[in-house]
């Protein structure tokens, strides 16, 4: 089980669901998923050895760069939709969830933290932050938007997207009790199972 | 590799989409590989609307089959896993009954009475081919173009017999545009004065340059601007070996050349024959038009490949049948390859083409 969002994703999706997941890398999620809750999954990815893993695992994956946009799956419906560490790297990514939350009933989304006190610490010292949930140097990184724990739960008040649950990490990306007394300094991620009003 | 090419006779004859019935009917069939015991390997590979049943390895003159570079030992269709069929199509000119094959009741040449044929009923051709063989089902059935019309239609007609299907450079119909495009391509074959009506056999004649410019329009629309400006460019053709004194450029010379090889091969009727099975083909129409309805039913896993360079099915088409599949619940995955040779990429192999046809069958 190479994937940290496997066991908390699990809690949130009923068995049988029809999951969709954006970004879906290898693909692991989504068969860990199948194993467990017995869900039909498809998965949408960009980087070609992600898309021959998926086949391998015989997981229905479609290959395609989300920021073209997602108005193709308009007629589609599903139960769950996943957004894990991609949001951020979309152009309009609330435009993005606005649209996933019109084809499916919940999405579950991750947010890497600006406001994580290690983040802050790094500025403080004048350095872009680097950590598990922002491994990559400011020249390589595909973030485009980041935020704080703050600034995405404003969001979903704005656009009306309830978070039904939500879940914050520590800095090995797990789920973390300590992380959730105040997640907008302490968790180093959070993961948001979202629906609308 | 091992390989055997047989001609099997199917005297119970079929009736074909139209209502029309071939009272018996002929395919010429190449196979590569072994069947295993379970005969859980077997594979339908269907040609695109000039191949023939000759898709790998080289023939005694030395020429190799049209899938050659997917199809062999270690190959993304591997021979060592694999036991490939590869019929050449009913309606066709390579072995198998068409229009220059003898009608039984009239011992006459079919000629241009040969009865249309649709890829519905090269399925139901195939289909018997898959039970004279004594196979239950197909691991699964791939093809590109044309092909990849009949891999989507055998995963329609017949989904408890085919456990997976790749749809390649393929289209859920015909355009617009790709109608237009056969019609020039079937006028000059009619208007050249040697057709006779399509009699031309009957007349000891053939329709040569009809068909001849027929083929070379077309294979303008197998390959992609960039492809053909990176091969031939504005070079104007050396005199020496220029095919015709008309010829000034390079790419005329090579349209020529192609256009006289395949006038030498090819039956017109069967141009004909064949174009018009490409445009007819809408699995949809009985289905309200409504293509996710028609693969409602559908139980293989479906792969949909697409190539970027192709403008005759491009990559939206694909996308159309996946989205399709889709929305009916259908297991289906969607691959967009960089291929550069415009149609005819999904001929020729490269790394990730291979890799991700070896995957999805493997899986």
């Amino acid at each position: 089980m190479n994937n940290p969002l496997t066991n908390i994703v699990q809690d949130w999706i009923q068995p049988l669901s029809n999951v969709i997941d954006f970004g879906c890398g290898d693909g692991s999620l989504l068969q860990e998923l199948r194993e467990h809750k017995q869900t039909i999954g498809y998965g949408i990815e960009i980087d070609p050895e992600g898309i021959v893993s998926c086949l391998k695992k015989n997981i229905p994956v479609i290959e395609k760069n989300i920021d073209d946009g997602i108005d193709e799956f308009s007629e589609c419906s599903f139960d769950v939709a996943i957004m894990a560490s991609s949001i951020q790297c979309l152009k309009e990514p609330n435009v993005a969830l606005d649209k996933i939350l019109n084809l499916s009933d919940k999405c579950i989304v991750t947010i890497p933290n600006l406001g994580y006190w290690r983040c802050r610490l790094a500025l403080l010292l004048g350095r872009m932050p680097v950590t598990p949930s922002l491994p990559s140097s400011w020249y390589g990184t595909e973030n485009i938007h980041l935020c704080t724990i703050k600034d995405f739960e404003d969001l979903c008040i704005k656009e009306g997207f309830i978070i039904e649950d939500s879940v914050h990490l520590n800095k090995e990306r797990s789920k973390s009790g300590f992380a959730a007394i105040a997640p907008n300094l302490l968790s180093s991620e959070g993961v948001y199972l979202l629906a609308r009003k | 590799m091992k390989s055997h090419r047989e001609l099997h006779t199917f005297s119970s004859g079929i009736i074909l989409e139209s209502g029309e019935a071939l009272s018996s009917f002929d395919l010429m069939v190449d196979t590569y590989g072994e069947l295993n015991s379970n005969k859980s390997n077997a594979i339908l590979v269907c040609h695109a609307f000039s191949g023939s049943h000759h898709a790998a390895g080289k023939n005694d003159d030395g020429k190799s089959g049209w899938w050659d570079e997917l199809i062999g030992p270690n190959k993304a269709i591997d021979t060592n896993k694999f036991f490939i069929v590869s019929p050449n199509n009913l309606g066709s000119c390579f072995g198998s009954t068409g229009p220059i094959s003898i009608c039984p009741e009239t011992n006459e040449l079919y000629g241009k009475s040969f009865p249309a044929i649709t890829v519905l009923d090269w399925v139901n051709s195939q289909e018997m081919l898959l039970s004279k063989l004594e196979i239950t089902s197909w691991a699964c059935v791939l093809g590109g173009s044309l092909g990849g019309m009949q891999a989507l239609q055998w995963a329609i007609t017949f989904p408890e017999k085919i456990k997976r299907a790749g749809v390649i450079a393929a289209a859920a119909k015909a355009s617009s545009q790709n109608i237009a495009l056969n019609e020039v391509s079937r006028e000059s074959i009619r208007k050249d004065i040697n057709f006779h009506g399509g009699d031309y056999l009957k007349n000891n004649t053939f329709p040569k340059s009809g068909l001849k410019a027929a083929r070379m329009l077309a294979h303008i629309t197998y390959l992609s601007e960039e492809n053909m400006d990176k091969r031939f460019g504005r070079k104007i053709q050396d005199i020496e070996s220029r095919v015709d004194e008309l010829v000034d450029y390079e790419v005329e010379n090579y349209l020529q050349y192609k256009g006289e090889k395949f006038s030498q091969v090819f039956d017109a009727n069967t141009y004909i024959l064949m174009t018009r099975a490409m445009d007819d083909f809408d699995p949809a129409k009985n289905f309200n038009n409504e293509l996710k309805a028609a693969l409602k039913k559908v139980t293989a896993k479906l792969l949909i490949v697409g190539f970027k360079s192709d403008w005759l099915f491009p990559p939206e088409r694909g996308k159309e049948i996946q989205l399709a599949a889709m929305q009916s619940g259908v297991s289906s995955s969607y691959l967009e390859l960089d291929g550069q040779q415009g149609h005819d990429s999904f001929l020729f192999s490269n790394e990730r083409y291979q890799k991700n046809i070896e995957a999805f069958l493997s899986s």
